[in-house]
Order: structure tokens, then sequence, then C-alpha cells
């Protein structure tokens, strides 16, 4: 655990202690880069409003994410089905990858009401992509040799999917789902930016903005820093499942 | 200010800010070189300025002025670092700026009245700014000192606040939607797609910051009074003759900003001439301002918390 | 349980770029028969196993495997064990008589059995990433063997194997055989392995292939690893070798 740990912890430690430094050595103005001291004060003094912003930007991105795995899985599933269905679709799963969330989170928010659910939706639409398209090239590379034997012994094709193609493909659905689970964060923070709701329940996109607006840049770097914290731990969570579901697999599982 | 607007609109400035650059008309060959950036595309929100590049009122004052279309992010935080020279942004933005270190200083005063208003569906039958927090529904407003303002004053509001959407759609989809906007902007855009808005001022409720104030490093105030002086005449010729005959800068403006079609600068300049040519005003001059107005709005800040002190009287100069 | 016939007629199969892989090819191998199909790399050997399994249709000619092969029972072991790496080794084992609809507590049962026999009865929870080479090769033969098939196909299935392990395999695949009676097509290209495991063996040209020896093996039925150590093991290699040698010519 330290061993792991440790290195981080110190790059961190050490990079902060110099940025504080260098800050308080050139006098940079508060409103441009706020001391790495004054981020942790505000982190504190402001732990209540702070965990109320994490908490919502979390069930967003969580929802969000939950959905990229299910239904991007499912898209996935759709898609190796058939050679001529994946030709037909395949092409618009691009979509989910090059929209620009700005032209779609006003559509959103009319077509579900602006809040969570514009918000989690936004967050699907940014982190489903690496899902589809990790999980069908799992698919899609199952061992021909098994995909003989599943035949050889009268397997139906629902049968050779759920038990053949989707195990194996697993480990490249959870490379997918780690990607995800960073732009399911960065996919809410940007969505709540322009979709967002204000006051009890804003989320720490909103929290951004607002105190960018107001010139509390320790405040905006408090929130990036939780917002940056989230990621990780769903990042985190991902890795875990990871290694408990692919436990029996194969080495590079057990690290 | 419209930051969430600012980023969607990225290319069409990128565009628009290269056509603005090189010498304006009329500028002698030693003309003292300065730069405006602007806190948002071409608008006649800024016809004044554009004026007084192209009639040569600028170059008159043997000044060279460069107007740039919208700065990234708070426009204060470029004119403290001295990106640029001057910039537009609004008062209370001037002050949050002197709270938190920045020595940045107001000289001239476009909107003496805020053109920020919220924007609801008439159907509605609201009379007044309250019905818009006492009723349901859901209003869109970014997170900034009027609506924190306006939250206290309406504490029990029945409203549901959302971040402020990227264009006017969601308020066209929705009849229980009311939206932030400048009545100069948005509801003549909705009003172009059957919508029938009507609008409440904020400056109404009682929270009327100066709006497109030109800022200027404080230093330059205190060490160069003569430029600045020279500049605010400029600019008050410029915004005369743009308020008599929106007309032809307008067409200018046109070239640079697509989104805008020629009706709606027409009609955008049509509403804003009362709010930047007051009473007051014409006892005085276009872009003047009062310690009273300024004294005003620092206690609303400190109130609301945004600053921690009263503001000392010179966060203004006038010339 | 006893094996069925299989008959190949003017079998003759052309991959889709063009390349003839199989000319005109004749076989018929007896029930409950043990073959070994030796020939160079790339002489359509394991074609030739896919043509009998059913897993690829021959461009001409014809295959009959006893009366039809659902009837009868096919099952196939590929060069490497193939296993589905999340199952354990009796899941693995049992996924035949799952895939059949066979329920859960008789396919465990048959599956343990079957493992018993190649001598993992004490590995039946341990996943392949826990085994080695040769512990999962015996899985895969165990699959194969779940299905009482009548005609079992093994494509150089030991070949990966080192020379200990692999002499060992081949004993349990003979004893396997002797206890079932199944018919067996076996192909690889070690001439020692043939004589060893099999009653015939028949020597593919290179590509096109064609068959251009039959041999039968005359060494008595019970045989165990001395039998390599023999003269008579020694002369039957030596034909093979040559015929193999000649065909290759």
């Amino acid at each position: 655990m330290i061993k792991r740990v440790g290195p981080p912890l110190a790059v961190l430690v050490v990079g902060l202690a110099l940025v504080e430094l260098y800050v308080r050595a050139r006098g940079t103005p508060i409103y441009l880069v706020p001391r790495p001291s004054q981020v942790l004060d505000t982190l504190i003094a402001e732990r209540g409003y702070l965990a109320s912003a994490l908490w919502t930007t979390a069930k967003a991105g969580l929802i969000g994410f939950a959905l990229s795995a299910l239904l991007g899985m499912a898209i996935a599933v759709g898609l190796a089905s058939s050679v001529w269905v994946r030709r037909a679709f395949a092409p618009y799963t691009i979509f989910f990858q090059t929209v620009p969330i700005i032209a779609i989170a006003p559509m959103l928010s009319i077509w579900l009401s602006p809040g969570l659910k514009a918000v989690a939706a936004c967050a699907f639409i940014v982190s489903v992509f690496p899902v589809i398209a990790n999980t069908l090239a799992g698919l899609l590379a199952t061992d021909a040799a098994l995909l003989d034997l599943f035949r050889l012994y009268g397997a139906s094709r629902t049968a050779t999917m759920f038990r053949l193609r989707l195990p194996a493909a697993l480990p490249s659905v959870f490379t997918g789902l780690q990607v995800a689970a960073g732009l399911a964060v960065i996919g809410t923070v940007v969505a709540e930016f322009l979709v967002g709701e204000l006051g009890e329940e804003q989320g720490l996109g909103v929290v951004i903005v607002s105190a960018s607006h107001n010139g509390h840049s320790d405040r905006v770097f408090a929130a990036v820093l939780l917002a940056s914290a989230l990621g990780l731990a769903m990042l985190g969570a991902v890795g875990f499942a990871r290694r408990a579901v692919l436990a029996n697999w194969h080495a590079p599982a057990r690290e | 200010m419209r930051w969430i607007g600012s980023a969607a609109l990225v290319l069409l400035v990128a565009c628009g800010g290269k056509k603005d650059d090189g010498p304006a008309p009329g500028a002698p060959p030693d003309a003292k070189k300065l730069t405006l950036t602007l806190d948002w595309v071409p608008e006649p929100e800024f016809g004044g300025f554009y004026q007084a590049r192209e009639s040569g009122a600028f170059g008159k004052q043997g000044l060279d002025v460069t107007i740039k279309a919208r700065g990234q992010g708070d426009t204060w935080k470029l004119v403290a670092q001295g990106q640029t020279d001057f910039a537009t942004t609004a008062a209370d933005q001037v002050l949050i700026a002197r709270d938190r270190g920045a020595d940045v200083v107001a000289v001239f005063a476009v909107y003496q009245t805020s053109p920020q208003a919220i924007m609801v569906h008439a159907a509605r039958g609201f009379t007044k700014i309250d019905d818009v927090f006492t009723h349901t529904g859901v209003l869109e407003a970014e997170d900034v000192t009027w609506l924190r303002f306006l939250r206290k004053k309406f504490p029990d509001a029945q409203v549901k606040v959302t971040a402020n959407a990227p264009g006017i759609a969601t308020f066209l989809a929705n009849g229980e939607l009311s939206k932030q906007c400048f009545i100069t902007s948005e509801p003549i855009q909705a009003r172009a797609r059957d919508s029938d808005p009507a609008t409440f001022l904020i400056a109404e409720a009682g929270y009327n910051p100066y709006t497109t104030v030109v800022i200027a490093r404080g230093e330059m105030v205190r060490n160069d009074p003569a430029t600045i002086k020279k500049l605010v005449a400029a600019m008050r010729e410029g915004w005369r003759a743009y308020l008599d005959d929106p007309g032809p800068m307008n067409a200018k403006m046109g070239e640079l900003n697509r989104e805008m079609d020629a009706k709606t600068f027409a009609e955008s300049a049509r509403l804003q001439h009362p709010l930047i040519e007051t009473e007051e005003t014409k006892k005085t001059s276009l872009g003047a301002m009062t310690k009273e107005r300024w004294q005003t709005l620092g206690q609303q800040l400190v109130d609301l918390a945004v600053i921690k002190q009263p503001p000392t009287m010179d966060c203004f100069a006038t010339f | 349980m006893t094996g069925c016939s299989v008959k190949l007629e003017g079998v003759r199969h052309v991959f889709p770029n063009g390349v003839i892989a199989l000319a005109a090819m004749d076989l018929e191998v007896a029930a409950g028969e043990f073959l070994a199909i030796l020939g160079p790399s790339g002489c359509g050997k394991s074609t030739l196993l896919r043509i009998v399994a059913g897993l690829e249709r021959p461009s001409a000619g014809r295959v009959v495997v006893g009366e039809n092969r659902t009837k009868h029972g096919v099952a196939y072991v590929f060069q490497d064990a193939h296993l589905l790496p999340w199952r354990t080794v009796l899941n693995n084992a049992a996924l035949p008589l799952e895939l059949q609809g066979v329920e859960r507590a008789r396919r465990n049962e048959v599956a343990a059995e079957v493992l018993a026999k190649v001598g993992l009865g004490d590995a039946l929870d341990r996943y392949p990433a826990q085994l080695s080479g040769g512990m999962r090769m015996r899985v895969s033969l165990a699959r194969a063997m779940v299905t009482e098939p009548a005609l079992l196909l093994l494509d150089e299935p030991f070949a990966a194997l080192d020379e200990i392990t692999r002499q060992r395999l081949d004993e349990q695949l003979r004893e396997l055989w002797r206890a079932r009676g199944m018919t067996v097509i076996f192909v690889t290209h070690s001439t020692g392995e043939a004589v060893f495991l099999a009653e015939r063996a028949v020597v593919m040209s290179p590509r096109p292939g064609r068959i251009v020896a039959d041999h039968r093996i005359s060494l008595p039925a019970a045989r165990t690893g001395e039998l390599r150590a023999t003269a008579e093991f020694a002369q039957q290699t030596r034909s093979i070798y040559e015929a193999l040698d000649r065909g290759a010519a």
C-alpha cells in the first residue's frame, strides 16, 4: 500500500510546496493563481458547501457512467450480432464521440428538464463511446477455435454471445469503462456549466463557474480538486471491479 | 459576463477578431497605440466604440485604438495583467476585481441602466419581477451578483434555478421557463421566432450596476490622465454619433457578427438608446458616473458578502 | 458406446483466395478405428479435419459420418487447449453438456468422472490460469469426451507440450480410446506419436493434399511407454517416415 501510494503522494506534496513558494515569492495576484494553502483553507472552511456540491456531481456522474456501462455494452452487443447491423449503425456511434456537448445540452434540457437528468444524460453521451468501441472490439476478437467449439455443440447465437463472446470481451469492456469513468466526471462538470441546477442542488461545475465569476480562484481550485478526486475515485472503483472480476483470468489482473 | 454563449461563439469571433485589427482610419502616424477588449461580440452594445474608430474620433485625439472583440474569461484580469489597455465589463465586476486586489478603474459607463433582465412568457401574466420567483417553473440564470441580490430579496422562492443554457431554444420550448437576458438581445431573437416574451429589468428591482463600463489600469489613470481624457472624449463623440444614426455602424458590425441580422441590429440599437442616454446624461455627458451610484452598488455587494468592505471612491474616474 | 464410420468421396477444397487445399480425396475410416493423419505443414490436414467435423463445407465431394453427425456426436480437440479463462476446470469440461441443455447436477457428475480419468480429479475448482500446459490440454481432452462422442477429431493437440508430458497424454488418450471405443482421427506430424497411438496411419502429400500412403500399424493393442524402446516400434516408425519422405518428394 505504502509502496503504491507513497511516490505519487510525495510528488503531490513537493509539487504543491513548490507552487506555494513560487506564488509567494513572485507575489502573483490571488485572482490568477491561489496559494495551495489557501485552497486547503477553503476546502476546510467550506467543507459543507463543497461536500454537497461534490455529492450532486457524483450522483449525476455515477448515473451517467452507469448508463454508459449498461447501454454501451448493450449497443456493442447489438452491433456485434450481425455484420449488416454493424455496417448500418456503427458509423453513427461516432456521433457520441464527436458531438459538442454545448450544442446538445440545451436540447437535453428541453427533453429531460434541466438539472440532474439533463446533466446525467450529458455525462452519458460524453462517456459512452469508449464503452461501445472497446466492448465491440472485444466481441469481435473472440477466439475462433472457441467459436467453432460452440458451433460444434449447436449453441444458439444467444448462448454464444452471453456464454462466450461477452465474457471473453470483459478485459476490453473494463478498458472502456476505465476511460468512461474519467469522461463521465468531465461530462458532468461541463454539463453543469450549461444546464446544471443552481442553489441547494448545485454541483461542482456550477461552483466552479460561480466562483470564477466572483473572483474566488481559491474556491475554483478547491472545486476542481474535488472533481479530480471524484474522477480518481471512480477510476479506482472500476479498477477494483476489474481486478475482482478478472482475478481468476490471467496474470495482468493480479499485477 | 455572458460566458456561456462566448464559448459557442468562439469560431465566429475568431474570424471577427482578425478583421478588427489594423490601424484605425484617420490616425496620425505617431498616434498612441492602445487596445480595447470588448467582453462580447460586435453588437450595438459597443456601437459607439466602433463609431469612434471608424469616424476617426480616436485618431483626432491622437490615439490609434485597436478593438478586440471578446476577451477570454474575465476581461478585468486582462487589464490588470497588462494584456490590454482597456476593456469593457460591468460595474459589479469592477468592485469584485478591486476587492481581489486588481488595480482597475472605471472611466466610462455606456449603460446608465443595466440591460440585464429576465424574460418570461407573456402568457403567464406576470406583472412584476417578484412573480418570477414566487411561482414554480424554471429560471435559467448564471450565479452572478444580480441573481444573489434577487434570491436574497425573495428568500421563499418557488422557482427552480438552473444554469443558463446556451441560446434561446430552452426558452422557446418550455412555457414555464424564464431566462436571464439583455433586453437588447435575447427577447428580440425570441420575438423573431414567434414567441411573446415579457421582460423585467433587474434594475427595477433595485440592483443597477453600470454596464459596459470601460476600465483602465489604475496606474495609467493616475500617471497619464491626459490619454484617458482623450479616450473618453473620443468615446463620447463616437457614442453621440452612433446614437444619432446607428445604421452605418450596425452595417459595419454586421460584417463582423454574422449571427445577428440587420433587423435585430436596428431593433437592439433602438431598445438600448434610453438605457444609454438618460435625463442624467443629458445634464452631464454620455458615459458619466456618479459617486452615489458606486456607493450604492458597493454597499449592496458588501451586504451580499461578495466583497469584504465598501469600495473607496477611486474605483472610478470622470473626465 | 461405439464409434461410427467416416467416409470421404472425392473431397476437394479450394480456399476463397484460390489456393487448392485438398485435391480429390478418398478416405474410409472404419467404426472404432484409430487413424493418424501425417503430412508436412500446410498439406491440408487441419482443413480435412474441419471438413469431417462439419465446420467447413467441401468445395466438392461428399463426407459421410455414420448415419449423421448429430446422432453420433463429434468432438474436436484443437492445437491449444482453448479453455474459457473465467470458468473452473469442472465448468470448462462440462461446457458441451451445458450447451446441449443437460441439467447441472448431471453434467457436473459426468465431467467430474471424465476429469478423474485424465488425472484431474483434485483440480476441479481450479482456473485455467492456475494449470500447467499439460493439465490444460487434459481439461481440453476431458471436455471433448464428456458428450461420449462416436467420433473424436484431434488436430495436433499435444504439439506444444514437452516430450514427457506429451507421451503421458498419448498414453491417456490411448487408454480412453480402448475404454470407449470411439472412432479417432488424429492429425500429427510426429511419426513416433502416430505409431504409438494409431492402428492405421495415412500420409498426405504437400498441397494440394491427397493421400500418398496408407499404412496399417501392427503393434499390440495394449501399449505402454516401454513400447517406444522396442525394435518393432522403431521398425514401424521407419516405414512411416519413409512414406512421409516419399510423399514429400
